[in-house]
């Protein structure tokens, strides 16, 4: 039935290929592909089955990257999530030289990620007038407490027995095991970020929380949802870390939050919530993963990388803005 | 109505008042826990020049938080300088310590000075601009260390003004507080940083050049992260890129206990500086009271929670009150 | 003439991205007047305000402040040259203290230092004047609106400004307090100040103003000597037509009651609230700003939490403890804020439209959308209302005020178990034409049995649109009446204060 003036309105999608060209994820993949090419030239030892070989050390930060995705589309943030890998980390040191079996570390390891995380998010619940950043700075400096005093005053705690994890951290065919479970996490993620109900709420909640609520969107329970998803990723972290570190000790972990918030933002998502995919930070994650595996080779001091990472979040951060001003720029002569 | 406040509403009406008091109370405490050996002049020196750094950049925070922003990217600034004077040292044998000093507020006020530019005029969130010069600084700080640290020999003659004993890091950070103390009550510029964080709008409907204030905050915080990194290297008579790595959040968590909001507008000079001090002391007590160091950052995190949890409690019950006194 | 003029403008244009907020408006403003400037919203008042503060630059025009022509760059540029705002929202600095709020900008510096004792005695001397109740020491956010507003007129006079704009001023207070602001307003006037005076209502006119001055859909209409224009004529001139063809009232057979509450209360809000809708009624809840009528209805849908009472739909007793709660019930509120409640503007209309049902409409066991249901259903909504949009995937920013309010009805009608539609302020900020609109829907909604509670301060629709109508106070219903025997007079003594015992049972 039409309206009274019998004016309809057009509901057909439309994708131009233009607007698909010119994505940002078009754009990363774009970088992803100079940064191969960057490496295979500037490296003889940068192909496709070290890589690979290489690419576990690196690869369990992207697990967090996911959920912390999902933190940042709702416009929040955590900066805990370092702390909890430190923590479930010891702990599950300790069940391992505890004698405990396999799978009781690992439930271990991620059931400390979960309780973690759902302590943010109880936090962040019922004290809502609290920025999440405060909440978690709070945390963040009592998880790793915990880690540290358990550890005590070496300062460290490693496995004592490494089979399981060396199993954990070990290669199916040229792929680490850790590589298949980083796009089957992909691939769930992206699904329930852009196909399900779920996940327009969570677009919902970061992109006007009030206007939400008003919808009759529970947006305290996605909150609490996605800070104890968050947490648990972390976990999982921890584990694939172990796999390859067979131990923690008071540094594990330190700075992980700044680097998925900034393969995040690099990937498109906007710290200010509603905006971006993560089909994008996945792209971005690889990217960043496969630059450091290529300054790796290049003996070049590790830390050099901070320098293009810093450079490239700004960067892309800085992009949007930009964008839009040059947008209205236009709007604005096309006025006149 | 009532012209005499009550002594009650004095305690918990002021976060100063309140926190002095904790502080008193504790130290009243840890001084007959410890038989009388903790206030001794050796101690408190040490509790100072322990937490010069954390106390100098707190100032600056403090003006970074007023404007409702934040700064992560200090201590990588800090570690930055501190690495372009320990090798100035080590390298070319530049050893003026006045000179050192200025450098090292140069560098910081150019890297404070970019933070403050790309957050007004690009528009960015503070905290993801921050991270970035955050990696970008401690980035180049290993690039300009090139794997190679400045120690004690190197820079002998620069640590003479922080080494223990010597009255340096107090002077800086006496001074340092009696200049902020004045200019963030005393100056217009001081209140024009409070006016942007309480309504940025309403600066700007009165003519508040914001964009300007903003810069302004970022390059003082800057200029303190600067200073700072100077300090560390005479301080502790060595320069590492990964100096004071993570020991941003201990800034931010002595603002907040403080009494600094996040939403911006609400902190003071004087709350700063008790709030840091509490922080100072905690990690100073803990051994006397049978607690080994190791138990530091449990505390203090607990403590940080407890105090914005709290906060938040006390502001309810005020509202509450508020809401149950008003007729109907 | 040899008017004396203390500030003219002629011929102002201000160009927005896409709109023309001021076309071609003029205004004359003599010395020692109160000038009412009024019109509908959106007519433009607010942007030419601000165009004569110096905050927004005009793209054509002049103005003249002593007979000379004056640019102003920027808000302190006209503070300056002694004009003066009290904006509708204050725009204070809650955290600061009252003299801070006052000096701002222009603090009393000897030496570089800024002299607090001398600012706080000049602050006393200030309120003291304005016969204020608070302290120059009290922090800014702790006060009532009244009081800060109070605190921007002490402002302005801080400035020795000689023209003082007040914008709006006593849409948010009591009688009590407007009372008060009048005698603050006659006392300036007598002290030599001009003033241009905003406002909706009829009497902040009558009582204060000299000559009128009369804006609508961003053009000036025309300036009229107070005492020589009737009140229709004034509405004529603001609304562009007769009032009479604006509300399309229909007879509606009223059926059972679907809606009731029964005792709502929550400390410092509202105090045991009780009323009811029957279907296809149209029940009006007026009262002034700040009466509680908002936090009530926010309270039933589950927004926030209600301290006690009960509600019922279709007689049986409703559990609410959160929004979808109310919704399953069949009780859906369309937000007073559309712009912060209603919608997510950035998004899509369509997406916007479906959000209430998409669990509804999803599939499978993940819920995954269903996106070309969600299309269908967002069409036949959006086309039902009547919405001016070219897509459904138009941005909620791109659309006019009435509008976005068309896009906040779809989304209530798309969910089919509704039964209660409660509508605050539906017509607040919207065009003339939007809001013809908007009533006939509200009319049509009414004839397929809703049950509609049609919140409002507007007294015109309210008698206008209502079956019945229920007036609060202070957290409490303080009347009930029918249509017939309501009046704006009786209305607005039942909304102000002291009239608690007047009106009948509030749930008949």
């Amino acid at each position: 039935m039409a309206g009274k003036s019998g004016r309809t309105i057009d509901a057909t999608p439309k994708t131009s290929i233009k607007s698909r060209v010119l994505s940002w994820e078009s754009g990363l993949i774009v970088i992803f592909i100079a940064v191969l090419i960057f490496g295979s030239i500037v490296s003889k030892s940068f192909t496709f089955s070290n890589v690979l070989r290489e690419m576990p050390k690196y690869l369990s930060e992207l697990f967090m990257m996911y959920a912390m995705g999902f933190i940042l589309v709702i416009a929040e943030i955590d900066i805990s999530v370092g702390a909890i890998v430190c923590l479930a980390g010891t702990m599950t040191c300790f069940a391992n030289r505890a004698g405990a079996p396999l799978i009781v570390q690992i439930i271990v390891c991620i059931g400390v990620g979960f309780l973690c995380g759902c302590l943010n998010g109880v936090i962040a619940t019922h004290f809502q007038e609290l920025p999440t950043m405060i909440i978690t700075l709070g945390t963040q400096i009592i998880f790793r407490g915990i880690a540290e005093v358990s550890m005590g005053s070496g300062g460290s705690v490693s496995l004592s027995d490494t089979m399981g994890f060396a199993k954990i951290g070990g290669m199916v065919g040229p792929f680490p095991i850790a590589f298949f479970l980083i796009i089957i996490a992909a691939v769930i993620f992206i699904f329930v970020l852009s196909r399900t109900t779920f996940g327009r709420k969570m677009y919902a909640v970061g992109s006007n929380r009030t206007a939400a609520l008003y919808a009759g969107i529970p947006v305290q329970k996605i909150r609490q949802i996605c800070f104890t998803l968050v947490g648990t990723m972390a976990g999982v972290c921890a584990l694939f870390l172990l796999a390859t570190s067979f131990g923690a000790n008071t540094t594990t972990g330190q700075g992980f939050e700044m680097d998925v918030i900034a393969m995040c933002v690099f990937g498109g998502i906007a710290t200010t919530g509603g905006k971006g995919n993560l089909v994008g930070a996945t792209i971005a994650g690889f990217t960043i993963v496969c630059l450091r595996i290529a300054l790796g080779q290049l003996n070049m001091s590790g830390q050099t990388i901070l320098v293009i990472i810093g450079i490239l979040l700004i960067v892309s951060a800085l992009i949007p803005g930009i964008n839009q001003s040059v947008k209205n720029r236009r709007k604005a002569i096309a006025a006149k | 109505m009532n012209q005499k406040k009550s002594l009650w509403k004095i305690i918990t009406g002021s976060r100063e008042v309140s926190l002095l008091l904790i502080l008193i109370v504790m130290l009243i405490v840890v001084q007959i826990l410890s038989r009388g050996t903790f206030l001794t002049p050796t101690n408190i020196g040490q509790i100072f020049r322990n937490n010069a750094l954390t106390m100098l950049m707190a100032l600056g925070m403090l003006c970074v938080m007023l404007t409702a922003g934040i700064d992560i990217s200090i201590t990588s600034t800090l570690a930055f300088t501190g690495m372009i004077i320990g090798m100035l040292q080590k390298r070319a044998g530049f050893t003026n310590t006045f000179a050192l000093f200025l450098l090292a507020a140069l560098i910081g006020i150019a890297c404070g000075f970019l933070n403050g530019l790309i957050i007004s005029k690009g528009h960015l969130a503070p905290i993801i601009c921050t991270m970035g010069f955050m990696y970008i600084w401690r980035g180049l700080a290993y690039v300009v260390s090139n794997n190679q640290w400045a120690s004690g020999a190197d820079v002998a003659k620069f640590a003479e003004f922080g080494k223990d004993g010597s009255v340096g890091p107090y002077i800086i950070l006496i001074i340092a507080y009696v200049v902020f103390f004045i200019v963030m009550k005393w100056t217009t510029f001081g209140r024009r940083i409070y006016a942007v964080g309480s309504n940025a709008d309403a600066a700007r409907v009165s003519g508040i050049n914001v964009d300007r204030v903003l810069i302004q905050v970022y390059t003082i915080m800057g200029l303190l992260a600067g200073l700072a990194g100077a300090l560390s290297v005479s301080i502790y008579a060595s320069a590492q890129p990964n100096m004071q790595y993570g020991k941003e959040m201990d800034v931010i968590a002595a603002c907040v206990i403080g009494g600094t909001s996040m939403n911006g507008g609400r902190g003071s000079v004087v709350g700063t500086f008790l709030g840091a001090l509490f922080y100072a002391v905690l990690a100073k007590a803990l051994p006397l009271v049978g607690l080994d160091s190791i138990w530091q950052n449990l505390i203090k995190g607990v403590v940080v929670l407890a105090v914005v949890l709290i906060n938040v409690l006390t502001q309810r019950t005020m509202d509450r009150a508020a809401l149950e006194r008003r007729e109907m | 003439m040899s008017e004396d003029l203390i500030l003219e403008l002629k011929g102002i244009t201000k160009i927005f991205p896409g709109v023309k907020a001021l076309n071609n408006v003029q205004f004359q403003l003599r010395r020692g007047e109160v000038h009412a400037l009024m019109g509908e919203n959106g007519a433009g008042k607010s942007t030419f305000i601000k165009v004569i503060t110096g905050v927004h630059a005009a793209e054509e025009g002049h103005m003249y402040l002593n007979g000379k022509e004056v640019h102003f760059k920027g808000p302190k540029d006209a503070l300056e040259a002694g004009i003066a705002a009290v904006y509708q929202h204050p725009t204070t600095y809650p955290t600061l203290s009252v003299t801070e709020n006052i000096f701002i900008g222009h603090e009393f510096v000897k030496r570089g230092m800024i002299q607090w004792r001398q600012m706080n005695q000049e602050a006393k001397k200030l309120l003291d004047r304005l016969d204020a109740d608070f302290k120059p020491g009290d922090e800014m956010g702790t006060l009532s609106v009244a009081q800060q507003q109070m605190v921007e007129i002490a402002k302005a006079l801080s400035t020795n400004a000689k023209i003082i704009i007040l914008d709006e001023p006593t849409a948010a207070l009591t009688a009590n307090e407007s009372e008060k602001l009048y005698r603050i307003v006659d006392q300036l006037r007598e002290e030599g100040v001009s003033i241009i005076f905003i406002s909706h209502r009829m009497e902040d006119m009558y009582r204060l103003a000299s000559r009128v001055t009369v804006f609508r859909d961003s053009q000036y209409i025309g300036t009229y000597d107070v005492d020589k224009i009737t009140e229709a004529e004034l509405i004529k001139a603001m609304v562009g037509r007769e009032i009479s063809d604006m509300y399309p009232k229909p007879q509606v057979k009223i059926g059972d009651e679907v809606f009731r509450i029964e005792g709502m209360s929550r400390t410092g809000y509202f105090k045991d609230v009780s009323l009811n809708i029957h279907a296809g009624e149209i029940v009006g809840l007026t009262g002034l700003v700040g009466a509680g009528r908002t936090e009530t209805m926010e309270a039933v849908c589950g927004i926030t939490k209600a301290d006690g009472g009960k509600v019922f739909v279709d007689g049986k007793e409703v559990h609410i403890k959160n929004p979808a709660d109310a919704m399953k019930a069949g009780i859906v509120l369309l937000p007073e804020d559309r712009q912060k409640q209603g919608l997510i503007l950035g998004w899509g209309l369509g997406d916007n439209v479906i959000l209430p049902v998409q669990d509804e409409l999803a599939k499978g066991p993940f819920k995954v959308k269903n996106e070309a249901k969600e299309r269908e259903l967002a069409k036949k909504y959006l086309e039902e209302v009547d919405t001016k949009a070219v897509t459904i995937f138009d941005p909620g920013s791109s659309l006019s005020g009435g509008n976005q309010q068309k896009v906040v009805v779809a989304k209530a009608l798309v969910q089919d178990n509704m039964k209660v539609l409660i509508m605050d302020e539906p017509t607040k900020g919207v065009d003339v034409g939007a809001k013809a609109e908007i009533y006939s829907i509200m009319g049509d909604l009414a004839k397929k049995g809703y049950g509609i509670l049609l919140i409002s301060s507007e007294m015109a629709e309210i008698l206008g649109m209502s079956d019945r109508i229920y007036t609060m106070c202070k957290g409490r219903i303080t009347g009930c009446l029918d249509i017939q025997e309501a009046s704006q007079e009786r209305l607005l003594e039942l909304s102000m204060e002291n009239s608690r015992t007047t009106g009948k049972e509030a749930v008949k």
